[in-house]
């Protein structure tokens, strides 16, 4: 299955990613950095922890992995074939 | 189990390079790429500056890839209350000379990797490398996401920016966010006769000061630019991830920088929004001031068994953001090293370190990615000094980035090391600009194996 959003056209998400970004709850300082960087919106801070709120629309840039320096967001790949696609990048 | 004697990690601009080289030796070669086909992951500018075909592997300058338009200027506009108050238009040569050639990753990345598959090389796409297969501390192949194990003599890694191989077999640590910019792309369509009477063959940038909000604070980021394509044009801006010492909103900047550039700038709201249509929006993170901090630039570059290429060895450029040509010319080293290496039979770190000598004296990598003048641009933000912003923006974006001490000693020696080395240097680069041109204008190029 292939996911569009209205507000990234010309971008297409085929399903099946897993998580492929995970926050370690204990190691989350709770700083908003990784909202603050990601343009998709993954992230919200409940609590004083961030969480991931959907990975739909991630772009796989890894922009919130660079600056959760206390290394709280993992990152890996989606599996192979699946997440973001284009055709204008 | 399968056994290679070369597998490179990622098919999008250094690897396919590398993976021709290897199979014209002979050497049975394995493209591992994680998205179902080359290219269509890779997220870029995307104007390839000349210098990468010029001094490039040969089989990118005697072929028909797929270009988007010949550029052959730099218009360089600075903005103030939402005018331009200057253009410095220093930096052009006449067609079908060129500055560069833009382009779209996806059948360009494609385009390469059809190359290494005619060669011999097998590509296999839909597959994600997730670690390297180290023992005794050599790297001797990689796993897949499914666990299966990929044996290999040698791994050169081109996989781009976020590197997470090397970085869990201990080999390199994550770039700092310093080093890394985050650029937001947007994609219009417009018809071809509006871009060539809009922007001709042109590239255009829009550089101000932080208060008009169209753009980073200076030296923390690109400035909003214009790529042209044959019937499109492709604007994009980024921001370091620290800037000015700290995380700053990044995704609501981006975003207000452009809403306000579309809201205020008349160039954008006379010449070119009438005639341009949405089509894509998109972001990916660049690791531009890598070679700048001590940190990031310290890095291996090689290991046991090891090489890595590109983006993923720190080597982006830092003025420009223009890592294509570093990805092909190191792509090109690390396939000379690996085939020299199994050759002898011995691909031991100590016999791999040539790899780094070879780095080092490439005209243009250590070069372009210590090149500061992007970086500098921050002391106008101190000194306010419009005429000073000129000049820099002259000297960085215009004529002056033909400057000995800027591009133009890295191009000199580069040439005089190609004449010396092959007599037809110079006729293969003028049939080059020739053959170019001429397939833009008939927009015609090789067919691709997507087609
Ligand atoms: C916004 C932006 C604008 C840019 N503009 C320009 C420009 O105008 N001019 C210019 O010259 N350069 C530009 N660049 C830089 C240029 O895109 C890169 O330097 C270039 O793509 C680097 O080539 P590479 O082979 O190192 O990596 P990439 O081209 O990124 O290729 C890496 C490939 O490896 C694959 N991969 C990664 N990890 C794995 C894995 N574990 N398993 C399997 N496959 C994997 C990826 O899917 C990808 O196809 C820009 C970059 C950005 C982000
Ligand atoms: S950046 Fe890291 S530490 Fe800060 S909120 Fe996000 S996950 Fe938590
Ligand atoms: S990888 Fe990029 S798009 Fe995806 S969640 Fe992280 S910051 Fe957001």
């Amino acid at each position: 299955m292939v996911r569009t959003s209205s507000e990234f056209p010309g971008i297409e998400w085929v399903e099946g990613t897993g998580d492929f970004i995970r926050i370690d709850g204990e190691k989350c300082t709770g700083c908003a950095d990784c909202v603050r960087v990601c343009l998709a919106g993954c992230f919200a801070v409940e609590e004083k922890k961030a969480k991931i709120t959907s990975l739909e629309r991630c772009m796989e840039c890894g922009a919130c992995w660079y600056v959760c320096t206390g290394d709280a967001v993992s990152f890996s790949w989606p599996r192979g074939g699946t997440g973001f696609r284009t055709r204008w990048g | 189990m399968e056994t290679y004697d070369v597998i490179v990690i990622g098919a999008g601009f250094g690897g396919p390079v590398a993976a021709k080289k290897c199979a014209d030796a002979g050497l049975k070669t394995l493209m591992v790429e994680r998205s179902g086909i080359p290219g269509e992951k890779v997220i870029s500018g995307l104007v390839i500056p000349i210098y990468g075909f010029l001094f490039g592997p040969a089989f990118i300058r005697n072929g028909n890839p797929p270009i988007e338009r010949p550029i052959c200027s730099v218009v360089n506009r600075i903005v103030k209350g939402g005018k331009i108050a200057f253009t410095d238009h220093s930096l052009k040569v006449p067609a079908p000379v060129v500055l560069g050639y833009s382009a779209y990753c996806k059948p360009f990345c494609t385009w390469l990797a059809d190359r290494a598959v005619e060669s011999g090389a097998i590509l296999r796409t839909s597959t994600t490398v997730t670690d390297l297969i180290v023992e005794g501390g050599s790297v001797r192949g990689v796993i897949t996401e499914t666990g299966e194990a990929l044996r290999s003599r040698i791994v050169i890694d081109s996989g781009g920016t976020q590197n997470m191989l090397s970085i869990k077999a201990g080999i390199r640590k994550k770039f700092v966010p310093e080093a890394i910019e985050l650029y937001m792309i947007w994609d219009f369509e417009m018809p071809k006769a509006d871009v060539d009477r809009v922007f001709g063959t042109s590239m255009e940038f829009f550089h101000a000061m932080p208060e008009e909000k169209i753009g980073a604070p200076l030296g923390y980021g690109s400035t909003l630019y214009f790529f042209t394509y044959r019937d499109s044009i492709h604007p994009g801006l980024g921001q370091f991830l620290i800037t000015e010492g700290k995380v700053p909103n990044v995704q609501k900047l981006l975003r207000d920088y452009f809403s306000n550039f579309t809201a205020t700038v008349t160039r954008w709201k006379q010449d070119i929004a009438p005639h341009a249509k949405l089509r894509g929006v998109m972001w990916d993170v660049c690791p531009i001031y890598a070679g700048l901090l001590p940190e990031t630039r310290e890095m291996p570059i090689y290991s046991d068994g090891f090489l890595i290429v590109g983006d993923a060895a720190g080597f982006e450029a830092a003025a420009f953001g223009d890592g294509v040509p570093n990805a092909w010319f190191s792509a090109d080293i690390a396939a000379d090293t690996a085939i020299e290496a199994l050759a002898a039979g011995d691909t031991s770190r100590s016999f791999l370190a040539r790899y780094e000598e070879k780095i080092k004296a490439d005209p243009f990598i250590i070069h372009t990615i210590s090149d500061g003048r992007r970086w500098n641009m921050r002391e106008i933000l101190k000194s306010r000094d419009e005429n000073e912003f000129r000049r820099k923006v002259r000297d960085h974006w215009g004529i002056g980035a033909f400057r000995y001490g800027n591009m133009g000693g890295p191009c000199l020696r580069a040439a005089r090391r190609a004449v010396a080395e092959d007599g037809k240097s110079i006729s293969s680069w003028l049939n080059m600009f020739r053959r170019y041109y001429a397939n833009w204008e008939q927009n015609r190029f090789d067919r691709l194996s997507t087609d």
